[in-house]
């Protein structure tokens, strides 16, 4: 069954067109990993999937109907920590302020979801004081408490120094193995090999390639693929 | 003659009724015209990035007259023109404090609007998505997200505005309206002992504004947002060219 799904999405800034005509659909607890160069829509793919920007043609259609808002959740490249709260206020918020939960319960569960991504210590530092790993995990945790359908990282590793990459990877892989439905924008291409049912391989606002995640990197059949794959696994 | 500076003289106009209540209608109408320019200068800041053309305009409008004009000026148009325009400025009611008051809000909301406004801008984009991404409305995500992080912005420049400020409500002093500079004029014109009357009004001065640094300080330390603030790390204060208003 088709889950999280864009049907013929387009989206232009002013003259520039970002996507055309996209159609890109996950099944319920697939993992997709989507690739490209810079520029090539794969941000605004996933900033449409949850909304964030409306499409200017197309549907995107979460089940049966327009995902409501927090029920796909997003990651961001540069975490986006809310800079004025702590570690636990940041996971909190959303249940606060959207869902409503009064702070004891809200407290509660943030405190569950910092443990589950290894953070229970680090409730009362601000961002600010956390490393760029311990941040995005933060970030993650802050996506999960929603409960989210669906979750969508958008390279959520890319901001990160080498050695911190790991402990987000972690996190994302015990994310598959629960079986989260998940679309990855990144460059992470043994993370793409390790979890992805299928990889997208993206270029100047259109899909170009996508194949089952072993055939996609053992016989790309377009040449753009190739060249690109060629660029990024040196 | 030269006449030597007197203690007895300084000291008896640093502790005279007059002085004491001056300096207290100068801390009152700071306050005052601060509090009322704060959401009045959001309001013209929230404009400012209307989509509205006619919005725009208008506070463009508002800005230039207000920053344009000397506030000298102002006050006297407030006081002296307003009650000509309108009949309800002519009534009892309208004190010459209240005058002052309107006048340096207004003035005071021109100036307050530019720093909250490059305060709202400075704060990261990312925060407003992430704020949607969550589901926010626009106005939580102001309230909670955003407006936070621009206090600890806008605290050292309107920390100046409340200096500008307290030193403005002097201009008060020729719409009778009885500060410290009037308490001083009322002192020297008795017994003309310039030096002991304004040095008594510049030490009221200097003590309002230590007392403002501390509380700003204060302030400072309190949206700054690390466990840092525990140590008393000191912030960086932008320095700010001195307008002559």
């Amino acid at each position: 069954m088709t889950f999280l799904r864009a049907t013929g999405v387009s989206k232009s800034y002013g003259d520039l067109e970002v996507l055309r005509d996209v159609t890109f659909e996950v099944e319920s607890g697939e993992v997709k990993v989507i690739i490209g160069p810079s520029g090539s829509g794969k941000s605004t793919l996933l900033r449409c999937l949850c909304l964030l920007e409306q499409p200017d043609g197309g549907t995107v259609a979460l089940g049966e109907a327009e995902p409501r808002p927090g029920e796909v959740g997003m990651v961001f490249q540069r975490f986006n920590l809310f800079q004025n709260m702590t570690a636990l206020e940041n996971v909190m918020c959303g249940l606060v302020e959207v869902r409503r939960l009064p702070k004891r319960e809200a407290r509660r569960e943030a405190l569950e979801f910092l443990a589950r991504v290894g953070l229970a210590d680090k409730g009362s530092q601000y961002p600010e004081e956390l490393s760029g790993g311990q941040q995005q995990r933060v970030a993650i945790a802050r996506a999960l408490v929603m409960r989210p359908k669906a979750m969508l990282f958008d390279e959520p590793t890319s901001a990160l120094d080498v050695e911190l990459v790991r402990e987000v990877l972690d996190v994302m892989e015990a994310l598959v193995k629960d079986g989260m439905t998940m679309v990855v924008v990144t460059h992470e291409l043994r993370f793409a090999h390790h979890v992805a049912s299928s990889v997208v391989m993206m270029d100047e606002g259109r899909i170009v390639e996508e194949a089952p995640t072993e055939t996609f990197f053992s016989s790309p059949t377009h040449e753009r693929t190739r060249r690109f794959l060629a660029l990024v696994e040196q | 003659m030269l006449a030597a500076f007197s203690t007895h003289l300084f000291w008896q106009a640093l502790s005279s009724r007059p002085f004491w209540h001056g300096a207290i209608l100068a801390i009152e109408l700071t306050l005052v015209s601060f509090a009322v320019s704060i959401p009045v200068g959001f309001v013209l800041a929230l404009g400012r990035a209307s989509t509205r053309r006619t919005v725009r305009g208008g506070v463009f409008l508002y800005t230039w007259i207000f920053r344009a004009t000397p506030t000298l000026l102002q006050l006297l148009f407030v006081w002296d023109a307003l009650p000509q325009i309108w009949g309800v400025f002519r009534e009892g009611w309208f004190t010459p404090f209240l005058a002052a008051a309107l006048a340096l809000s207004l003035n005071e909301a021109a100036y307050m609007a530019e720093i909250i406004r490059s305060g709202l801008l400075s704060v990261d984009p990312g925060q407003e998505l992430a704020g949607r991404a969550l589901g926010m409305s626009r106005r939580r995500i102001l309230q909670r997200v955003i407006v936070p992080q621009a206090i600890r912005i806008v605290i050292p420049p309107m920390g100046n505005e409340f200096i500008t400020l307290l030193k403005l409500t002097s201009l008060a002093s020729v719409i009778s309206v009885t500060e410290l500079l009037t308490a001083s004029q009322n002192f020297y014109s008795t017994n003309f002992s310039y030096e002991e009357a304004f040095s008594a009004a510049a030490i009221y001065y200097l003590v309002i504004v230590s007392v403002l640094m501390v509380i700003q300080n204060r302030l400072e330390r309190r949206y700054t947002f690390s466990s840092a603030r525990r140590r008393g790390a000191p912030a960086a204060t932008p320095a700010l060219a001195h307008d002559a208003r």
